[in-house]
């Protein structure tokens, strides 16, 4: 199905939360271990921005439907964040610009040379690497939603619940874009598929890998995707991943888990 | 720098933007963001009175450098700049505000039977040996960016700032050649839009000048050679020569961009002859 671009941009919103009483907090705080979650994923939605310059370093720039998308989409996860920081901010976990900042500068050769390799990859396959970008973030944007959706129903807290469901919501729109874009791009080019099909199986990894510690990202995972049931919604977002042209028997994010030691 | 805004402030972290209190509030700015215009707009009457072709020109390439603002973001974000977050915090409302703008200049054109800027063709681009080195692509400008550092984002911030002075020569010049009261209108809603990136280009670009001479020996080298305004470089070469004559061609034209020259080189670390480079490259 055909992702209508002029429909998202014109009811793109940032999430609201004025009318949950976040205040609730105070008198019932989240437990540690969901707060150091919150926070990951808080520094994961403000880092989204950064990700267009590798989704831009390819010929898909020139698409004006495409920079509509990654205006709006920038915009929704910037506000992710927020919405985040200020669950954690009720708890005194202030989360400040400056103070993220100097966490970038303090990432490493890996991260400086991204844009570079994805630019020469960009490069030397043209348009079927924007193929490899929407599969990839595609994966990305199922792996948010089924992270938002697990937390809402580990949390007893129903006012944290709801607001991470309204994030998914989002999410689910963001799914949509990528989804469409990757099986139109993908049927239409053998080669996008292969090329996709390596990049995932051999890149890819959990949202945050590369600007987060190991400690945190295991952290994470073993919360949101560990035992049976994390480990079910692990499946479904491998077995969505599969359903895209050439992906059939990927599984991405089990592998993944399993190389961080996080059990199922 | 604050800016009215009624609703309710209670849901945000405490302290979230502090450090100074002139400094610009990039989570206040994000907040009262500002989006789709076209309730406001008065497009009914260019019915009535509609816009010249030169006036439509001019809408159609100023629609084409506002929605710009995925490739200009691509460029910063391949450099240092990509880790100051407050940078990216803000500049994810600036292409926000960007893109609704463009749309508001895209519903004027379409009110005028004219079809959106990026559906309309365009010509192609300038071929000029002095510019091939701002066309670099991501790549060269990925590993210049890594040479370079921090003291690259005092340069995004200046050109920010350069390129917003001349963006508002342009609507001025197009506010008093069309002397269409919907348009003067329009125009007015853009500039108060724009008024909050100025502002921030402002702040940021002076501070950083004033902190760190290796900002400002970079942004010289920069400004020196930059194409105007930013995005220009993508666009169509006629477009370009048709917005360099009507914007800054006439001796009223030279005078605007005899202006702009000086209030680059009055900014910290610059001088009247990064100031000239500028001011001769608007009416090329
Ligand atoms: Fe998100
Ligand atoms: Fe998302």
């Amino acid at each position: 199905m055909a992702f209508d671009v002029d429909k998202y941009t014109a009811t793109s919103v940032s999430v609201n939360w004025d009318d949950l009483d976040l205040e609730r907090f105070h008198e019932h705080p989240l437990p540690e271990g969901s707060l150091r979650t919150l926070r990951y994923m808080a520094d994961v939605e403000y880092h989204t921005v950064c990700y267009t310059r590798d989704l831009l370093t390819t010929p898909s720039h020139k698409e004006a439907d495409m920079s509509a998308f990654m205006t709006m989409w920038n915009r929704e996860e910037f506000w992710h964040g927020e919405a985040l920081a200020t669950v954690l901010g009720i708890h005194g976990i202030v989360v400040d610009f400056d103070e993220i900042k100097a966490d970038r500068l303090k990432l490493g050769w890996k991260d400086k040379l991204d844009p570079i390799k994805q630019s020469i990859a960009g490069k030397l396959v043209g348009t079927d690497f924007v193929a490899v970008h929407m599969a990839w973030g595609a994966a990305n944007e199922w792996s948010a939603i089924t992270a938002y959706n697990r937390m809402a129903e580990l949390e007893e807290d129903p006012v944290l619940a709801e607001l991470l469901k309204r994030i998914a919501r989002q999410e689910a729109r963001h799914v949509a874009f990528y989804t469409s874009q990757a099986r139109d791009r993908l049927a239409k080019s053998r080669k996008a598929q292969v090329l996709a099909r390596f990049a995932l199986k051999n890149f890819w990894a959990p949202v945050g890998s590369s600007i987060m510690e190991r400690t945190e990202v295991v952290h994470v995972m073993g919360h949101l995707m560990g035992g049976p049931e994390g480990r079910k919604g692990a499946r479904k977002i491998d077995a969505a991943i599969a359903g895209l042209p050439g992906m059939e028997g990927l599984t991405i994010v089990e592998d993944s888990l399993n190389k961080l030691g996080v059990a199922a | 720098m604050t800016f009215a805004n009624g609703d309710s402030t209670t849901h945000f972290p405490a302290g979230s933007d502090r450090a100074s209190p002139a400094r610009f509030d990039v989570r206040a700015f994000a907040r009262s963001a500002q989006g789709n215009h076209r309730e406001t707009l008065r497009l009914d009457e260019f019915a009535t009175d509609p816009l010249s072709g030169e006036s439509l020109r001019a809408v159609r390439y100023l629609a084409r450098l506002e929605s710009g603002t995925m490739e200009q973001l691509r460029n910063l974000l391949v450099t240092a700049t990509h880790k100051d977050a407050r940078i990216t915090a803000f500049l994810v409302t600036w292409a926000f505000e960007k893109f609704w703008i463009a749309d508001a200049l895209d519903a004027v054109l379409e009110a005028n039977g004219q079809r959106k800027s990026h559906e309309a063709a365009e010509g192609s681009t300038r071929r000029s040996r002095i510019e091939s080195v701002e066309r670099r692509g991501p790549i060269r400008r990925a590993i210049t960016g890594l040479i370079q550092g921090v003291p690259i984002i005092g340069v995004h911030v200046t050109s920010g700032l350069v390129d917003e002075w001349i963006t508002r020569a342009a609507y001025d010049r197009l506010e008093t050649a069309s002397a269409n009261p919907a348009l003067s209108s329009a125009i007015s809603t853009i500039l108060g839009v724009k008024a909050r990136h100025v502002a921030f280009f402002d702040h940021e670009a002076r501070e950083r000048l004033a902190d760190d001479p290796r900002a400002a020996s970079l942004t010289r080298r920069s400004l020196e050679r930059q194409v105007w305004p930013i995005g220009a470089i993508d666009r169509a070469d006629d477009d370009r020569s048709f917005f360099e004559s009507f914007v800054f061609g006439s001796d009223e034209g030279r005078a605007r961009a005899a202006d702009i020259g000086r209030r680059v080189a009055e900014l910290t670390g610059m001088d009247s002859r990064i100031g000239d480079a500028v001011a001769r490259k608007l009416h090329a």
